[in-house]
């Protein structure tokens, strides 16, 4: 669990590696309030096996001791791999201290409770299909964290799924794409957006549910749009990236269909980004190129593109981001069945 | 009282003067770039008024023109911030704490008034920059910074669209725009003469080291003669002064230091004063972004030094080009050096250049440099490949079938799912099969009634019965034609059996065969009549579906008969849609198609007796 081989020349105490068994894809950070209860921020972690037994494992990290520990009371397996996992966001967690609330999409949407050092207990499995045979699979979620009893889920049936999760009941489903859709993000309370495999990026307001704003179409028609992020301290941006590309697309909403920036210094395809939690011009990257990339959006793009200000190399392709809200110094990357904590320091420095 | 009296207008009274002039033509600031105290032969910043655009909180707001007190209220602010950052640069230990007094902090400045800002930190010597030229050469000069500006280069190519410079006391007075201004002598002449009206001090002063231009508000010209020490420039001088008493000169004229600004050589600047008035003016167009950057960059002497003799080939397109190539670069690191010292670790820059970030030995983060990490080799294999599986492979994972109890599945055990999974798979592909037929099946219906497995079943079941009958027709009718077939290749069978006929020509029609059948499902007739002629050979055959009627034909063959049968069945509102005839053996073999036109009956002996008519007469 200490620094790996290939990372021998940096410090130790700016980076936390677990091994697990399994290849790792889903990865989310728990939200601020964990921590007070003094056990240390959680990390779960979900296998990558393409048949029905998977894995979730809980870790905790102790950013003193620079450690990261598996909990074995509270892993659970879990039906198929999660193609993505996310904590509460912490506006709700304050209400429960005690426990947490942990989300997962793969066939269901589905919801667990994590007390101190107790069992995991499925709370429910949300299904929106009526027959309950059959529910078309879900490829990402998003939390709402201004209502945070709402979540989004998207399926690759084309449509968008908002729950309200304390009544276990659906609020609405839209058809939100011509094609599947892959990733959902919240901007407000009732406003989300959307990327699909018919290339492009939508904006739904749930107070008028016939329309949606198209922000953003990929330039060769059909091109899919894997993953997308919503910039959260400065909600005007958001990121996408493509299928095949080793672009990430910056967009402004208020100036739809043109991007505001396209950061190419990836030299393979990208696989994940996530903004800054702590400010509203920095963006993580990583890639099949093995590298995370971090770069500071200028307020006016130069002649030559833009340029990321750090980057870190890892053993092979990185396939999932997150940046850590309750501790913005930490991002976590996960590569093959790796877990990769890493510090980055968001200082200003002349000298450079 | 000639002597320094730039000194004593700071202050109150030269921002009163610097305000007035700017809110007058509404420009956006004003400098009073004076001579530098410390430096002598330069010029720094004396004074200034800005009256741009305000950031408040997030918002810009157009500042009202008319408040003079929140104008000279902002100027101060921009002041103090300027001066708390610098000091703040000088001691790089508290690089966070700011003056308590700074009512700015730099997240509010639009970005006019970063350009403002940044402009105290700039030193002119004589003759370098704007303010240094216009100083040096005792002439206004205009750059209305036209659209061939780099955008690119920062809030200076964004802002300082339009930069005058003139000569003021024993300074200049530079005035900004961020609009684009047409050159307008008239607009200098006017601040001037708010200068002058509102100040009381002498217009003539003296400097020690250097002569400057003098301005009277009526004669703009007066005060060239007694210009530069500088050889060069005493050289321009007369030619300056020939020129010097035309108003409509002056434009040129002021023009033309911008060029010769870029010169410094009297030779070229005598070759540039025989330009005509457009070439000139395109020059200037054409030199904007140059002298405009020049005036940025002059603080590396040692870099504009080298430069220097190659303007002297007064080639102004090269020089241009040039001057164009290098300055933008020049101009960037400039600014960014400015701007670094100046906001050295201030947390939040709204400016569009990147600040590096220290990375300390807090982070797994190195600073990312060109092909500075160069990953050689990438494992072959489908690019994002498990973003695509997650994506694409693992939903079809899901064609597994689900446990009616919600929320009790979560920990099934592998062994005893398998089975019935597969179980239930196998069942649920079959279903899905079988819908899937269900739907190719009513595709091929015609009258779907509804879309239920009934309804398509019965549905079928008629459309089924009905097909049935219309094969039998269509047999009945390929026998028919299959035993005249026979007929003809037995003509003495065919003879005995037309034997009754004989001699009975105008009559057929009530001995022909005839039959009929109902179709039960749609009350379809269907009627057959064949009628021969034995005596000439002739076969009519006429069967009718509703109102498709087919007939069959067989006769000797004659000229203009097959005409004449068409012709016919057209007569008695007959459509033909197709006809299939050969002739074998002197035999015209016919078989037409046709439909009744309109509501029109037709009965078998009509058609008979008509084709009969036409058989015989041809």
């Amino acid at each position: 669990m200490e620094n790996s081989t290939q990372e021998s020349h940096l410090r130790s105490d700016n980076l936390v590696t677990y091994d697990s068994p399994y290849p790792l894809y889903a990865m989310s950070f728990s939200s601020g309030a964990c921590r007070s209860s003094g056990a240390g921020q959680m990390i779960a972690v979900g296998s990558f096996i393409e048949e029905y037994n998977n894995h979730v494992d809980i870790l905790t990290f102790d950013d003193e001791t620079l450690t990261l520990t598996p909990n074995p009371n509270l892993s659970f397996a879990h039906p198929y791999p999660p193609t993505k996992l996310m904590f509460q966001p912490s506006s709700l967690s304050s209400s429960s201290s005690s426990s947490s609330l942990l989300a997962s999409s793969a066939d269901f949407l589905r919801l667990y409770t994590l007390q101190n050092d107790a069992v995991v207990e499925p709370v429910s499995v949300l299904n929106n299909s009526k027959s309950s045979e059959f529910c078309a699979p879900l490829t990402s979620f998003d939390w709402n964290d201004v209502v945070p009893h709402r979540i989004g889920t998207c399926s690759i049936d084309t449509t968008c799924t908002i729950w309200d999760i304390e009544k276990g009941m659906v609020e609405t489903q839209l058809i939100a794409h011509d094609k599947e859709v892959y990733d959902i993000a919240w901007g407000e309370a009732g406003v989300f957006a959307s990327v699909s495999a018919d290339g492009s990026v939508r904006i739904f307001d749930l107070r008028d549910k016939e329309h949606s704003t198209i922000v953003y179409e990929s330039p060769e028609p059909d091109t899919p749009l894997l993953r997308l992020a919503w910039n959260k301290r400065d909600l005007r941006y958001m990121a996408t990236i493509l299928m095949d590309s080793n672009k990430v697309v910056i967009l402004d909403i208020r100036s739809p269909t043109m991007p505001v920036a396209e950061l190419e210094r990836h030299q393979a395809s990208v696989n994940a980004v996530a903004w800054a939690p702590q400010s509203g011009r920095h963006i993580c990257s990583a890639g099949d190129d093995a590298q995370a990339l971090i770069w500071e959006l200028p307020s006016v793009a130069g002649a030559n593109g833009i340029d990321p200000m750090s980057v870190y190399s890892a053993g092979s392709e990185i396939n999932q981001l997150q940046w850590s809200a309750a501790q913005p110094d930490w991002i976590a990357i996960a590569f093959s069945s790796k877990l990769q904590l890493l510090r980055w320091l968001l200082h200003y420095g002349g000298k450079g | 009282m000639a002597t320094r009296v730039d000194q004593k207008m700071e202050g109150e009274n030269l921002r009163e003067q610097l305000s007035l002039a700017v809110r007058s033509i509404q420009w956006s600031y004003a400098i009073f770039w004076s001579p530098s105290s410390s430096q002598p032969g330069a010029l720094e910043w004396g004074e200034g008024y800005y009256n741009g655009d305000i950031k408040t909180r997030k918002t810009t707001l157009v500042m009202e023109m008319n408040n003079d007190q929140m104008g000279c209220q902002r100027s101060d602010q921009l002041r103090e911030l300027y001066e708390s950052l610098l000091a703040g640069a000088d001691t790089t230990a508290n690089h966070h704490v700011r003056g308590p007094s700074v009512a700015l902090s730099p997240e509010d400045l639009t970005n006019a008034e970063w350009y403002y800002l940044v402009c105290m930190s700039f030193i002119f010597n004589i003759g370098e920059g704007l303010p240094g030229r216009s100083l040096a050469n005792g002439q206004p000069i205009w750059l209305s910074n036209a659209h061939c500006a780099d955008t690119t280069l920062f809030c200076r190519s964004l802002l300082a669209k339009t930069v005058v410079c003139f000569p003021f006391l024993s300074g200049v007075i530079e005035l900004g725009a961020t609009d684009l201004v047409e050159e307008d002598l008239g607009l200098i002449r006017h601040v001037k003469t708010t200068f002058l009206q509102n100040n009381s001090y002498p217009i003539l002063s003296q400097k020690p080291d250097y002569s400057f231009a003098q301005f009277r508000t009526e004669v703009l010209h007066a005060d060239l003669p007694p210009l530069m020490q500088d050889e060069d420039m005493g050289l321009v001088s007369p030619t300056a002064s020939s020129n010097g008493f035309d108003l409509i000169q002056l434009p040129n004229n002021a023009i033309f230091f911008v060029e010769g600004g870029l010169n410094e050589e009297a030779a070229s600047q005598a070759q540039s004063w025989h330009l005509n008035d457009d070439e000139l003016s395109n020059c200037v167009h054409n030199s904007m972004t140059s002298s405009d950057c020049i005036s940025q960059t002059f603080v590396n002497p040692e870099r504009n030094a080298p430069s220097s003799p190659k303007n002297e080939a007064a080639n102004f397109p090269s020089l241009l080009e040039e001057e164009l190539l290098q300055d933008p670069l020049s101009e960037d690191l400039h600014y960014q050096r400015i701007l670094s010292s100046i906001f050295d670790k201030t947390p939040q820059m709204d400016m569009g250049m990147s600040f590096h970030c220290s990375l300390g030995t807090g982070s797994s983060f190195v600073r990312w440099t060109k092909g500075g990490i160069r990953v050689s080799e990438f494992k072959a294999g489908t690019a994002q490949k498990m973003l695509k599986a997650i994506l694409v492979e693992v939903p079809r994972l899901h064609d597994q079938p689900k446990e009616d109890g919600v929320g009790k599945e979560v920990c099934k055990q592998q062994e005893g799912n398998e089975p019935s999974s597969n179980h239930v798979l196998a069942e649920r592909r079959r279903r899905e099969k079988v819908n899937e037929r269900f739907s190719v099946l009513k595709s091929l219906i015609p009258s779907v009634s509804k879309a239920d497995k009934i309804s398509i079943l019965d549905d079928t079941i008629s459309y089924l019965k009905e097909l049935e009958s219309r094969v039998q027709q269509l047999e009945s009718c390929q026998e028919l034609a299959e035993y005249n077939r026979k007929n003809k290749r037995k003509p003495q069978d065919m003879e005995e059996r037309t034997s009754d006929n004989y001699g009975n020509d105008t009559n057929v029609g009530s001995k022909n065969k005839r039959r009929a059948r109902d179709n039960d499902e749609d009350g379809q007739e269907y009627n057959q009549v064949s009628t021969k002629d034995s005596s000439r050979d002739n076969t009519i055959a006429i069967s009718t579906v509703d109102k498709d009627v087919f007939i069959d034909i067989r006769c000797p063959w004659k000229e203009t008969l097959f005409l004449d049968i068409i012709d016919t069945l057209s007569n008695l509102h007959l459509d033909t849609h197709s006809v299939q005839s050969s002739t074998t053996d002197g035999i015209l073999s016919l078989a037409v198609k046709s439909k009744v036109r309109g509501r029109s009956s037709l009965s078998f002996g009509m058609i008979t007796q008509a084709l009969q008519r036409v058989l015989k007469n041809g």
